[in-house]
């Protein structure tokens, strides 16, 4: 076992690498220059000049690449280009909001999945698999922002319910915490809800078809017990897989959900680096979030040999 | 259970009534990602800039709600006196002024560190307006003497509380290196609380502001990017003054919402089409002459709306010392006369314009107007859409035949001027900041009025600088952007806000709320 997690973050290891290249030279492809956006286009190009010298950027690119592959090599992820404050802390002080916002959405999208899938997979055609397919299509045909502007209006404005501005700091307070999350988790959970009582359904559908299932059936067994012991148990391979390929969508989903609520998080920090051309910000966070999808990678990999005894991880 | 019905309701009770005792809090909603920084000699961006109005002083000041250069008044110092050349300007400084978190009282010393702060480019990102400081001294602990190399437009005005005219803590800013940027020590009626990341920074009252004591306990600035989002928020009372969208439609919807103000305030940014004049077609005053008739500037400010665009009238912004509007400025949009002109000069089939454009939205609307106004004139122009950082990086390289640029800058001709049509400014130069036609015409004027103490002589070569530029058709004004800012009713400044210098209502000890 131990052998076989230290084999895998091995293998993740180039993985990495290829997307710290790739990242580091895509954004310097891109034109604009963080000296400009730092001092302000009244700025004198001695000022400018300077600036960049200070800030390492007028060193040739191959430098600034080995320097940069350096540090990271060191767990250092430098600091910010704009606020110069360490990246690491930065991201450390964000990173929690974002990954409550995307499991609580893994959660209510596997609460609410999982079983909207296996009703909708018993009675083919019936009223729940109607339900189904029309909460799938509406959870991957929304773009989260409009559903998450959608529910803003309806609950924070119409009802108030919830806030509109989500509470980040303190975090004391679990009841406003709760609220706070709330609709933006709901709002990214609907397309977790699509995914998986897509998955569910079909996999159950081909799983309530085979010969096994009829014996069962056959045999007697109580229909309860035929689709959940039966059926259900083959299922929860592909719902895993699922589950680990969309945490990535959803991640990237969560940058949108979090600029509509305006959560603190992951999503305010690339979209502010993205707009202030910080290289630095944007190459830690590119890291950042490789090492999320490695690990969740990783984790989903693992939860096979959890869910069906015959994977064997070693 | 009869112990938690009681405890449930004393809790309840304790909740309804703790508003009545609570601070009061203004919540300030700013369309931004994050801040930069409140250091004000290096706030240059529209969400930088407000903060630095409620935690700083000049030594003198804009009047609260105004933008004229003409109207400034005492403020750090009580009085001042300038020798007859203009050289040499002597202060004296208000007594007993303390800065914030017992960083001591203000003397001589702060203010020539400040100044000198604001001239080095490693500190100041202004510090090309003090480039004719010769000297600042402290003559005494509440005497200050600036010596000048050569007389200034506004000397006055590099001394406000504006840019590098504010005046920070010496103290402060070496003892706390970097973290200055986000705890800056200033005098103003409100200082620095808590900053976090991404989300607000904090406000609190400086009890002991010189002016007296604010009434209102905190400010909080929230950065909430999304234009929605703040609406959102602003409608549901979660923030009680908001950043605006500078869209009359905006400004109309939010009017009716119930007990909410819209202030449509002035700075105005100048939107300006600049023409390469180093590029054929362009570099023929005839093409530039035809496509600026086939540009109608009347439809901008109906496109736009009335409410938060104004006809733009010269070269630089209304209401700018030197502000001359006597040469009239083409673009009544006569396409037929403009196609006519065009075949005169050589082009019967019409010609093609490369222009480089920011996807911003605002001004992505505008370009598109530019472009479907000129095409009736057979006149094509190219739009390449860039995001907002590659259009500052491309057009500073000449990529763009035409550029749409939108500025507001100090309220003296000679900035404008100077930066945008000054040789010395052109692109591509080692002293390059904002001259993207190369424009040369009217060097002489604009070097000679910046030195000129005569006020009447110094206007007349403002004016003269003016016409020429206007005349060689370097840029034609398109309209003037007015800036809106909403605020429930409750909420009071304190004075009649007309114009933000600081692109956002200056929050002091004369604001209230009900």
């Amino acid at each position: 076992m131990i052998r076989y997690l230290a084999t895998r973050l091995l293998y993740a290891l180039p993985t990495l690498l290829a997307v710290l290249t790739l990242v580091f030279v895509l954004v310097r492809i891109v034109p604009g220059d963080p000296a400009l956006v730092i001092m302000g286009d009244q700025a004198t190009p001695e000022a400018l000049r300077d600036l960049r010298e200070r800030i390492g950027l007028h060193l040739p690119i191959w430098q600034q690449y080995l320097a940069f592959m350096g540090q990271v090599m060191s767990g250092d992820l430098g600091r910010s280009l704009i606020t110069n404050r360490p990246i690491l802390s930065d991201v450390a002080a964000v990173l929690p909001f974002t990954i409550e916002l995307t499991v609580a959405a893994l959660a209510i999208g596997i609460v609410g999945g999982v079983p909207l899938g296996v009703l909708a997979a018993r009675r083919r055609d019936g009223l729940w698999d109607w339900i189904a397919r029309i909460v799938s299509l509406t959870g991957l045909s929304f773009p989260a922002f409009v559903s998450g502007i959608l529910m803003l209006l309806a609950f924070a404005i119409h009802f108030h319910w919830f806030p509109v501005i989500s509470r980040g700091w303190p975090l004391t307070d679990p009841i406003e915490r709760l609220r706070s999350l709330a609709l933006p988790a709901l709002n990214l959970g609907l397309i977790m809800i699509a995914y998986v009582t897509r998955v569910t359904r079909s996999g159950m559908l081909k799983a309530l078809s085979e010969d096994y299932v009829r014996t069962a059936r056959a045999k007697g067994v109580p229909a309860r017990v035929v689709v959940w012991r039966h059926g259900f148990r083959n299922v929860l391979i592909p719902i895993v897989t699922v589950i680990g390929l969309y945490f990535g969508v959803l991640i990237g989903n969560s940058v949108l959900t979090e600029i509509v609520f305006n959560r603190p998080g992951l999503g305010k920090l690339i979209i502010g680096a993205l707009e202030k051309r910080d290289y630095t910000m944007l190459q830690g966070l590119m890291v950042i979030y490789a090492f999320i999808i490695v690990i969740v990678n990783l984790v989903t990999d693992l939860a096979y040999g959890l869910v069906d005894p015959r994977v064997k991880t070693t | 259970m009869r112990q938690f019905w009681t405890t449930t309701a004393v809790a309840l009770a304790i909740a309804l009534t703790t508003p009545a005792f609570a601070q009061k809090t203004i919540t300030v909603g700013m369309s931004a990602p994050d801040i930069g920084q409140v250091d004000p000699h290096k706030a240059t961006t529209t969400q930088d800039k407000p903060m630095t109005s409620w935690a700083f002083n000049g030594l003198v000041r804009f009047k609260p709600g105004s933008g004229d250069l003409g109207g400034l008044e005492p403020d750090l110092a009580e009085k001042w006196v300038k020798s007859p050349d203009g050289l040499v300007w002597t202060f004296t400084l208000r007594k007993g002024v303390k800065f914030h978190r017992g960083f001591g009282e203000l003397t001589a010393e702060d203010v020539v560190f400040s100044l000198t702060r604001a001239g080095d480019p490693k500190s100041s990102s202004f510090s090309a307006d003090y480039a004719s400081f010769a000297k600042v001294e402290a003559v005494d602990p509440l005497t200050v003497r600036i010596t000048l190399k050569a007389p200034v437009p506004s000397l006055l005005g590099l001394v406000a509380n504006y840019h590098g005219g504010n005046i920070v803590s010496k103290k402060a800013v070496e003892q706390m290196g970097d973290d200055f940027k986000l705890k800056a020590i200033g005098t103003g009626p409100f200082m620095v609380d808590e900053y976090k990341p991404k989300e607000s920074i904090t406000f609190v009252a400086n009890k002991d502001y010189f002016r007296g004591a604010p009434k209102i306990d905190k400010v909080v600035y929230r950065f909430i990017q999304a234009d929605a989002a703040r609406d959102l928020a602003f409608q549901s009372g979660e923030i009680d003054v908001m950043y605006g969208r500078q869209d009359q439609k905006w400004v109309e919807r939010v009017k009716t919402m119930p007990n909410v103000i819209v202030d449509v305030i002035r700075p105005a940014e100048l939107q300006l089409l600049h023409f390469n004049l180093t590029q054929k077609p362009l570099d023929d005053i005839k093409v530039r002459r035809a496509i600026a008739t086939a540009i109608d500037r009347k439809q901008f400010t109906n496109f736009i709306g009335e409410v938060i665009a104004q006809p733009g009238r010269s070269v630089v912004p209304a209401g700018y010392l030197g502000f001359d509007d006597t040469t009239s400025v083409l673009g009544s949009g006569d396409s037929v006369k403009a196609k006519q002109m065009l075949a005169e000069a050589g082009y019967p089939n019409g010609v093609t314009i490369k222009m480089v454009q920011t996807s911003l939205p605002s001004m992505l609307a505008v370009a598109q107007v530019v472009q479907a106004q000129l095409k009736k004139a057979g006149v094509d122009v190219q739009l390449d859409v860039v995001d907002h950082q590659t259009f500052h990086a491309n057009i500073r390289k000449d990529l763009s035949q035409m550029v749409y640029y939108s500025a507001a800058r100090f309220p003296v001709a000679d900035v404008f001027l100077s930066q945008f049509f000054h040789s010395r400014a052109i692109v591509g130069t080692p002293t390059a900041t904002t001259n993207f036609s190369h424009c040369a015409v009217a060097d002489a004027e604009i070097d000679a009025a910046r030195i000129e103490q005569d006020g009447a002589k110094q206007k007349a070569l403002w004016a003269s600088a003016q016409k020429k530029i206007i005349e060689n058709i370097c840029a034609i004004p398109l309209h003037e952007q007015l800036l809106a800012w909403a605020r429930k009713s409750s909420v009071d400044y304190g004075y009649k806000l007309e114009s933000a210098m600081h692109l956002g209502p200056t929050i002091n000890e004369t604001t209230t709320m009900k």
